[in-house]
């Protein structure tokens, strides 16, 4: 029991050092998609109303005036394509994602400025499995997990152990999710 | 020395990876595909004639209007003449956005008939319920289930064909 338990402290904290940091892409990132309903995770996005006199009705010249438009609003060399939607809207879709939706009729334009967000961005990123490397490197952090569960149960003896406070953790830690799937499962 | 081996390693993993989400096809590959064997179909027409080539792989071409966010697994390719939603097992990546792309996609049907009608309803009502979709969704979710059926009713038909592709490849056009 020395032994499992002496080993249990060694990987628990060698694994988890190595660890630490691939924790909090996923913690971060698992928060941040969590939420994906109620916020863009990946990108702030600001809007900017504005009015315009240019003619941007569809005709052939129309790519010149979208320009004209630019230089007012944006910047031309910001231009990548454009379609109009219906007969009364034309959207401009701009480098980096954003994007202008203009009424044509009214003139009534909106820009769609998107910022990508300093590390949520690349976290989650990561968390989406980008590659098979990545895939491999996640499953060795979740056995890892598996590895931290386990050998918690043998990390401390006594009163706080598992035979103990952290037993009654342990148990409520099981009941949670039971009670969730007995409820909406 | 171990030290700053064992963070290069690390950070060799993290920034070796070159992402493997879809990528673009080799192009001279890509034309001759085009020429030998994919049917080419404007997207204007794919409404009508997607009918025609359920299962088949086509070729299409129009601009990236929006990459889902939840997943990066759908994209909607849309000229001035209609929209084609395309659905992949792969992320696309969101650079794709406002891109002028040829796609290559196998077509695929979904009918929507009175059974789907009715487990749209009620899962609308269950989602309405749990507070997962607001007032507005909910009702225009309700105006959706409607136009459906009203478009069955016109058509005197038992059901609607909704056709969308599943992503094969794409080459950028420029």
């Amino acid at each position: 029991m020395r032994g499992l338990r002496k080993w249990s402290r060694i990987l628990h904290r060698d694994i988890g050092y190595f660890f630490i940091f691939t924790s909090l892409i996923y913690g971060i990132s698992g928060i941040a998609l969590n939420h994906m309903s109620d916020w863009n995770p990946n990108y702030s996005v600001s809007i900017n109303n504005f009015t315009t006199t240019v003619d941007l009705q569809n005709t052939s010249n129309v790519k010149s005036k979208i320009l004209k438009l630019l230089d007012k609003v944006d910047n031309r060399g910001n231009y990548k394509k454009h379609y109009y939607p219906n007969d009364n809207k034309l959207k401009i879709f701009l480098r980096g994602g954003s994007s202008i939706m203009v009424n044509v009729k009214s003139g009534k334009g909106v820009t769609e400025y998107l910022k990508r967000r300093p590390i949520f961005y690349e976290s989650n990123f990561l968390h989406y499995n980008p590659n098979r490397i990545w895939t491999w490197f996640s499953d060795a952090f979740a056995a890892a997990l598996i590895l931290f569960s386990i050998t918690s149960l043998f990390m401390v003896k006594g009163k706080k152990g598992i035979t103990g406070r952290g037993g009654i953790y342990l148990a409520l830690g099981i009941i949670i999710p039971i009670v969730f799937l007995f409820f909406y499962l | 020395m171990k030290k700053f081996t064992f963070i290069l390693a690390f950070i060799i993993v993290f920034t070796a990876c070159k992402d493997n989400t879809i990528k673009v096809e080799d192009a001279a590959q890509g034309t001759e595909e085009l020429k030998i064997e994919t049917p080419l179909l404007a997207i204007a027409d794919f409404d009508t004639k997607a009918g025609d080539f359920v299962s088949k792989e086509i070729k299409i071409s129009g601009i990236v209007d929006h990459v889902c966010k939840h997943g990066g697994k759908k994209l909607l390719l849309v000229t001035d003449d209609g929209k084609v939603h395309v659905t992949s097992e792969e992320r696309f990546e969101e650079a794709l956005i406002g891109s002028e792309i040829a796609l290559n996609g196998i077509v695929v049907e979904e009918r929507i008939d009175e059974a789907y009608c009715l487990k749209m309803e009620e899962d609308n009502i269950k989602s309405h319920s749990e507070g997962k979709s607001s007032d507005d969704q909910f009702e225009s979710k309700k105006q959706h289930i409607k136009e459906y059926r009203d478009q069955m009713k016109a058509n005197n038909a038992e059901y609607i064909s909704n056709y969308s592709l599943e992503y094969v490849s794409h080459l950028e056009l420029k």
